[in-house]
């Protein structure tokens, strides 16, 4: 499964990065993409817009993208902003890569 | 890329105080008494949440000629948010402005009715703030406005300083429909009456800073499908819902004279 470290800030500026790393992480066309939000140390609210154009877009390829490493502020904002009805939200990435090589454990 | 990696606790978030506190149910306070309050009780809505397409609409402003900051811009257009919206539609500030969790109605103008509705303050900055929809708004979506400094027309990249800068003020909005109705809506017209707003109050904008610049227009359909399963927001849908309001207005005045005879 591919894993997208996202570091530092995500803004505008990181637009560019962030759809280029997409781009790489689902040119095989995975099932599975996981963001991992542990090194994020600022998000704004376009940072936020980048993750729904993400998100869109792996819905669109039939595709599931998880997250992992969000501290408790930010899932608070992915709570308030409603993507946590959309995501699967895990602690850190063994535990999303162990719910994602188990799906039938799962459903 | 696959070390592992668990949330980071260490350090208070240099963005905690930008974002609004998580809300089941919005909360209308301090508003004046003429602003018909449809939103008490309704729960946030974003793009995921509705029915329609999914799009991301960016209005710009340049503002070559003008010397203006990004973070003086922002406070100007966070102190005369209402003034500088087309005539006849009216946002309601908060009283402590616009700040995060803050909760604004809004009147607007759609044709020959008023459409009443409301936003909440998702996230706000020194250099751009977030409105975050609640149900029954024509769409579901964030409203994002923001500043920033880019290159002049022409400018060469080396760049001659300050001097080769300009302050760019953007409103970009990630919407879908909430519901089929106004799905259609947005299709008959919505969306051009969409675009002509924001337009509007980018040159609005402008003229404050003494700049004629006209606003640019970039739409992208970030997904094409719609979400069946939320048809079913139609039951909160603002027009249907204003209508009815206004249609009750008789029975609300007759059951305010009956409370004041009663007392009387």
């Amino acid at each position: 499964m591919p894993v997208i470290d996202l570091t530092g800030e995500v803004n505008s500026a990181a637009e560019a990065s962030l759809n280029a790393a997409f781009t790489e992480a689902t040119r095989n066309s995975p099932g599975t993409v996981l963001l991992n939000f542990a090194p994020v140390t600022y998000m704004n609210s376009t940072g936020i817009a980048l993750v729904v154009a993400l998100l869109a877009q792996a819905r669109k390829a039939r595709m599931q993208l998880l997250v992992c490493g969000l501290s408790e502020h930010y899932r608070h904002i992915f709570n308030i902003t409603r993507l946590a009805d959309f995501m699967n939200i895990h602690e850190d990435e063994a535990s999303a890569i162990t719910a994602a090589t188990a799906p039938a454990a799962e459903s | 890329m696959n070390t592992p990696s668990g949330p980071s606790q260490e350090n208070p978030r240099r963005d905690a105080a930008n974002w609004a506190q998580p809300v089941q149910k919005l909360q209308v306070q301090g508003m004046p008494a003429e602003a018909p309050n449809l939103v008490d009780g309704r729960r946030l809505v974003g793009p995921l949440q509705g029915f329609g397409k999914m799009w991301q609409k960016t209005y710009r402003v340049r503002l070559e000629d003008a010397s203006v900051t990004p973070p003086a811009l922002i406070e100007t257009w966070k102190a005369n948010f209402s003034s500088l919206w087309p005539r006849g539609n009216r946002f309601y500030t908060p009283l402590t402005g616009i700040a995060p969790g803050e909760v604004a109605l809004i009147s607007l103008a759609a044709g020959p009715m008023k459409l009443s509705t409301g936003v909440m303050v998702l996230y706000a900055d020194a250099e751009s703030f977030t409105l975050m929809t609640p149900q029954g708004h024509m769409f579901a979506g964030w409203i994002t406005f923001s500043a920033f400094d880019a290159p002049k027309e022409g400018a060469s990249q080396e760049g001659e300083g300050a001097e080769a800068a300009c302050c760019v003020a953007q409103v970009q909005v990630l919407m879908r429909a909430q519901d089929p109705l106004s799905e259609i809506g947005l299709a008959l017209g919505g969306h051009k009456a969409e675009d002509r707003f924001w337009s509007s109050t980018l040159r609005a904008l402008a003229a404050r800073f003494d700049s004629e610049a006209e606003p640019e227009i970039q739409i992208a359909c970030v997904d094409p499908r719609r979400r069946w399963t939320e048809a079913k927001n139609v039951w909160h849908n603002a027009g249907i819902r204003s209508g009815l309001y206004v249609a009750g207005a008789p029975l609300r005045w007759l059951r305010r004279s009956g409370k004041r005879d009663d007392a009387g």
